[in-house]
């Protein structure tokens, strides 16, 4: 008998069969849409030799058109997520079966159907109804975002402690107090992380609303492209990485002080 | 004696307060935010969604094409940046990594990636190689890339670092530490991180068409540009539907491996 462990025995797993399967569809996905090896090759040349292009960086042009396209996109970011932080709040305590069983399942199905929306769709039926621009980008955002802080808000309602809710009702309070008083106070922070988390998701957002022409820095990089001035494009991916690096970096350490104070 | 009610810290109060004013009046003065403008456009707006009711169902037969091919973009996507995610996503795991600069530098490197919002990827890749797939899928492996190294790299610095540990003691190298020791402990996490990242992308890859980037979203920008509301509604209501299907399958799997 030798030493050796045993090895397990070899058989064909699922993960296996997996493997194959994802194989399969990945090969005839490559088919169906003519992504043929000799295409492939050239992939690589075609995207150094456009990147090439992209040196060096008009930032004349970027301090002039981009910063206030960016500086749009943001304030779109922010409209939308003031918008859907004020609708989300009472919809999130109405949300939550803990407190109101039987409106809060009405409330989850709204929400489940406005998330399924991303919000450049929204977008597209929102530019002809308010007009082309930025304002249109905003409540495409908000009406978008309600869905989600809503479900996160009324999940941080769920979990929260039920004495002082009690508290309040067995000295008299109605509901309405006992939801000022005693959850309001105990849900705010989470729910104020969440909306800062949600502003930053809206920043890429609101980036890409320019592509259907809802204002912001998207409509910009679309053009630039498409006229080939790719040292103007570059300013723009630069100022973009920048912005959306710092706003990330600030909104995140906000994040952490709320949520451990 | 009842409990001493906390003072407020009113400088903090007045501080956030004042700049969430200031920010939402500065923000809607710069985005032209105007109820009667609202108002007014409110009766155009009831014209433009009674023509976009009811769908145009004819039209349904027409979509089915491009739709495969954005599920096609959708896959193809997903498996070249979920392979290509994972050695970016070790060597930014701080257990595993090979040096504190190769990881200073792959982690600002995903970093970078995760700053541009997949649309921007799109357009430049429909730039570099032309209108098509080709570019979507390109685009979608970029957005993989990001968002399953950035979760597996945290969940890979969570894992048990005896087993890694005990490769290294006998003898093993870096390769066959990852490989035998951290990979192992991770691939649960791993795949249920990919078939999100999948759900994403079949919901992006619904819009990368708006900038020539193939799929379902080429279509949508034609009829969009002309107004042809009542089948932009067809190819929305299409593509939601559609998105839930993959998303509830998806979410099967994800729930049976964890």
């Amino acid at each position: 008998m030798s030493p050796i462990a045993l090895q397990p025995q070899r058989r064909i797993g699922w993960a296996t069969w997996a493997t194959f399967i994802i194989a399969a569809l990945f090969a005839w996905s490559l088919i169906a849409i003519e992504f043929s090896p000799g295409r492939m090759i050239q992939v690589p040349g075609q995207v150094a030799r456009v990147l090439s292009f992209f040196w060096p960086a008009d930032m004349a042009y970027g301090w002039d058109a981009v910063l206030p396209a960016i500086v749009e996109s943001i304030q779109i970011a922010w409209i939308g997520t003031i918008i859907a932080a004020v609708l989300s709040l009472p919809l999130a305590l109405f949300g939550a079966r803990t407190l109101f069983p039987r409106i809060a399942r009405f409330v989850k199905l709204i929400s489940a159907t406005a998330r399924a929306f991303p919000e450049i769709l929204l977008a597209i039926y929102f530019v002809p109804i308010v007009g082309l621009g930025a304002f249109a980008g905003a409540l495409a955002i908000g009406v978008s975002s309600v869905g989600m802080l809503t479900k996160l808000g009324a999940e941080v309602v769920e979990s929260i402690d039920f004495g002082p809710v009690e508290a309040v009702e067995a000295s008299g309070g109605s509901r309405i107090l006992a939801l000022r008083y005693a959850v309001v106070p105990q849900v705010l922070p989470e729910i104020v992380a969440h909306w800062l988390f949600r502003f930053e998701l809206n920043i890429r957002a609101s980036a890409v609303l320019g592509v259907v022409g809802a204002g912001g820095v998207g409509g910009v990089l679309l053009n630039t492209l498409r006229y080939r001035h790719f040292e103007k494009a570059a300013a723009v991916l630069i100022l973009t990485i920048i912005v959306v690096l710092i706003i990330d970096m600030v909104s995140g350490e906000i994040r952490r002080r709320i949520i451990r104070s | 004696m009842p409990p001493v009610k906390p003072a407020r810290n009113w400088w903090l109060w007045g501080g956030s307060v004042g700049f969430l004013v200031a920010m939402t009046w500065w923000s809607a003065v710069g985005i032209g935010f105007s109820m009667t403008e609202l108002a007014c456009n409110i009766t155009g707006g009831g014209r433009l969604l009674q023509e976009s009711w009811p769908p145009d169902f004819a039209f349904l037969p027409r979509l089915v094409e491009p739709f495969m091919e954005t599920v096609y973009i959708a896959i193809i996507g997903t498996v070249v940046g979920g392979i290509l995610a994972v050695p970016v996503a070790v060597l930014a795991a701080r257990n595993l990594t090979l040096g504190p600069l190769v990881w200073f530098a792959d982690r600002n490197f995903m970093n970078v990636l995760r700053t541009l919002p997949d649309l921007f990827w799109a357009m430049l890749f429909a730039t570099a190689v032309g209108f098509g797939p080709v570019a979507g899928a390109l685009a979608l492996s970029v957005f993989t890339i990001a968002v399953v190294s950035k979760l597996w790299s945290e969940s890979l610095e969570a894992i048990d670092m005896g087993l890694p540990e005990a490769v290294r003691s006998v003898g093993g190298s870096w390769l066959q530490m990852v490989q035998f020791g951290a990979i192992p402990q991770g691939l649960q996490h791993y795949v249920s991180y990919v078939l999100y990242a999948f759900e994403l992308n079949v919901r992006a890859s619904m819009v990368l068409g708006l900038v020539g980037a193939g799929g379902i979203g080429m279509i949508l920008e034609t009829q969009r540009a002309n107004f042809e509301y009542e089948r932009v509604t067809m190819i929305i209501l299409a593509v939601l539907v559609a998105v839930l299907v993959i998303e509830q399958i998806s979410e099967t799997i994800r729930k049976k491996l964890t």
